[in-house]
């Protein structure tokens, strides 16, 4: 699961560069949250578009994460990345007032949509293109929210584990203390990604690695020394979370039809 | 003589933007006095191309961007590739050389990779030849992409004379876990060495660049001489125009050390496979 870093950076920063170029964009603009995997996206914008050409929004709820705010604040001034802050609460605070639940997933997945809304619309005031922050071990455990911190118009780090983005800060120089941090979701106050899936990050890669990378059973996995109920626990997730990797079916009625036959590729250019 | 490999990324879909592309390449070529220009596969559309196909494809005998460079062709010889309307409605992926104003072979990609990420077969209709033809360099003969990794075409190029085999390609980069280039890039050098060595003939890769819905195709075309020895090398990944010259008195000098040409036994291999297809089951 060893990257070579160089070169890793050289394809993601020209990936990003070509594809905002091809939908002409000059800009970009990302989601920052003092976490690893923005942290890293926000390192790689800047060195494929400049710095002015990124676009910061840090989009804390309330005061609950200001040792976070601070980091985001401190990754965009290192970069020289233009940034803002706007705190997300009186917007949820005013739905859940309206509409309140007991449940944090659902107050955590609104937080994630009302991000998504505030970026998608600075993303059509600054005209600058969405990046996504969502690495290959949450899109393969569906740990994200859907049309949430999912949504993006490119994703540079959608086929890196979560290990693997961290041998990329490293190597990219983002601040120790970042790289350092327990990954949360930050669905609510003290989650930790690791606490609620009941094991390591190291051990869901590696398991994660052989399942998809190398096309091994599940009884393979296992005879590899892999504790049976984590290997079963991540098959599980895997299978559960397919619908947030997949537009949404549409029945076919008609003799061509969109996402049937009526097929073209992404970068379509203008 | 003088080859040159356009290594380049061609806009997707695009087949006027990307013929333009091409003239501006020739025009560099014929001032360095380069005798055969070479251009990936589908360089005149682009390779994922969907739906695409019935849009952009050519039928060379009436197409005036052909035309066009049929005319450049009278100074310099042209490998590109593109996507073709052999009869209505029926479309390959293709690959053309043209030389002295006139189209000297079509060749259409036989082995349409449909796995994984690739889907060509879909869209495209499967060529069934590998044919040789002569040029004013010697016999050449052509693949596309994935056709180069099949065991028996490069045979069918060598039992038919080839001393220059052309490959054009699109080949997305895999694994990042080595050196500064792709795993994947590392096993078609390998093919490339191999297969000159193995037919004594020049092999001339030549990969394309950029991104297409994420994939990376991985550039690093490169010349085989003869004797399975590296002349050139493009860089990965990035825009290159690799020029070298070749001499091809080489296909005579290695095949009068390793005669595998005059000891080859096309009969033998042709009555061997009757004999292995003819006790297929089902």
């Amino acid at each position: 699961m060893k990257i070579n870093a160089p070169f890793v950076e050289k394809i993601l920063t020209s990936f990003i560069r070509e594809e905002t170029t091809k939908f002409h964009y000059s800009k970009g603009i990302l989601g920052l949250s003092g976490g690893l995997d923005s942290s890293v996206c926000a390192f790689l914008a800047a060195k494929a578009l400049k710095p002015n050409n990124v676009f910061a929004l840090i989009l804390p709820y309330g005061k609950s994460y200001s040792e976070d705010v601070k980091d985001a604040q401190e990754v965009s001034k290192l970069l020289g990345v233009p940034s803002k802050i706007i705190d997300i609460s009186p917007m949820v605070d005013t739905y859940f007032s309206r509409h309140p639940t007991k449940s944090r997933i659902a107050r955590g997945n609104k937080m994630a949509r009302e991000r998504m809304s505030i970026l998608y619309d600075f993303s059509a005031r600054k005209r600058a293109l969405v990046l996504g922050t969502s690495n290959k071990t949450e899109l393969l455990i569906g740990y994200g929210t859907i049309h949430g911190d999912m949504a993006c118009a490119i994703n540079p780090l959608g086929d890196l584990y979560k290990t693997q983005i961290r041998q990329l800060a490293i190597h990219l120089g983002v601040p120790e203390k970042i790289q350092k941090k327990i990954p949360t979701a930050g669905l609510w106050t003290r989650q930790t990604d690791e606490g609620e899936i009941g094991f390591s990050y190291d051990e869901i890669d590696k398991i994660l690695f052989q399942l998809v990378d190398k096309r091994k059973s599940k009884e393979e996995i296992i005879s590899q020394g892999f504790k049976k109920e984590n290997v079963e626990k991540l098959i599980h997730l895997i299978k559960n979370s397919e619908f947030k990797r997949k537009l949404p079916p549409i029945p076919k009625i008609s003799a061509r039809t969109v996402g049937h036959d009526f097929l073209f590729p992404y970068d379509r250019e203008k | 003589m003088k080859v040159a490999l356009v290594q380049f990324s061609p806009h997707l879909g695009d087949v006027k933007k990307n013929l333009n592309l091409h003239f501006e390449y020739i025009e560099k070529a014929k001032k360095k006095n380069v005798d055969l220009l070479v251009f990936p596969e589908l360089s005149l559309t682009g390779y994922t191309l969907k739906d695409f196909v019935e849009e952009v494809a050519i039928t060379p005998e009436e197409n005036q961007l052909i035309e066009k460079l049929k005319a450049q062709s009278r100074r310099i010889s042209l490998v590109f590739g593109f996507a073709e309307e052999k009869e209505k409605g029926v479309f390959y992926n293709s690959a053309a050389f043209l030389s002295g104003g006139k189209i000297l072979h079509i060749h259409r990609k036989v082995f349409l990779p449909t796995y994984g990420m690739f889907e060509e077969a879909k869209f495209f209709a499967q060529g069934k030849n590998f044919n040789t033809f002569s040029t004013p360099y010697g016999k050449a003969g052509m693949m596309i992409c994935r056709d180069f990794l099949t065991y028996g075409a490069s045979y069918l190029l060598f039992a038919g004379g080839a001393e220059i085999i052309i490959v054009i390609s699109a080949a997305p980069g895999r694994g990042v876990s080595g050196e500064d280039y792709y795993e994947t890039s590392h096993m078609w050098e390998v093919m490339g060495e191999v297969i000159s060595r193995f037919s004594t003939a020049f092999l001339i890769y030549c990969n394309r660049v950029g991104f297409e819905d994420g994939k990376h195709f991985a550039g690093g075309s490169f010349i085989f001489n003869p004797a399975g020895e590296l002349l050139a090398k493009a860089s990965y990944i990035d825009k290159d125009f690799l020029i070298q010259d070749i001499n091809l008195s080489d296909i005579r000098e290695t095949r009068k050390k390793w005669p595998y040409k005059r000891d080859d036994k096309p009969e033998v291999i042709l009555e061997a496979l009757k004999r292995i297809v003819s006790k297929y089951e089902d």
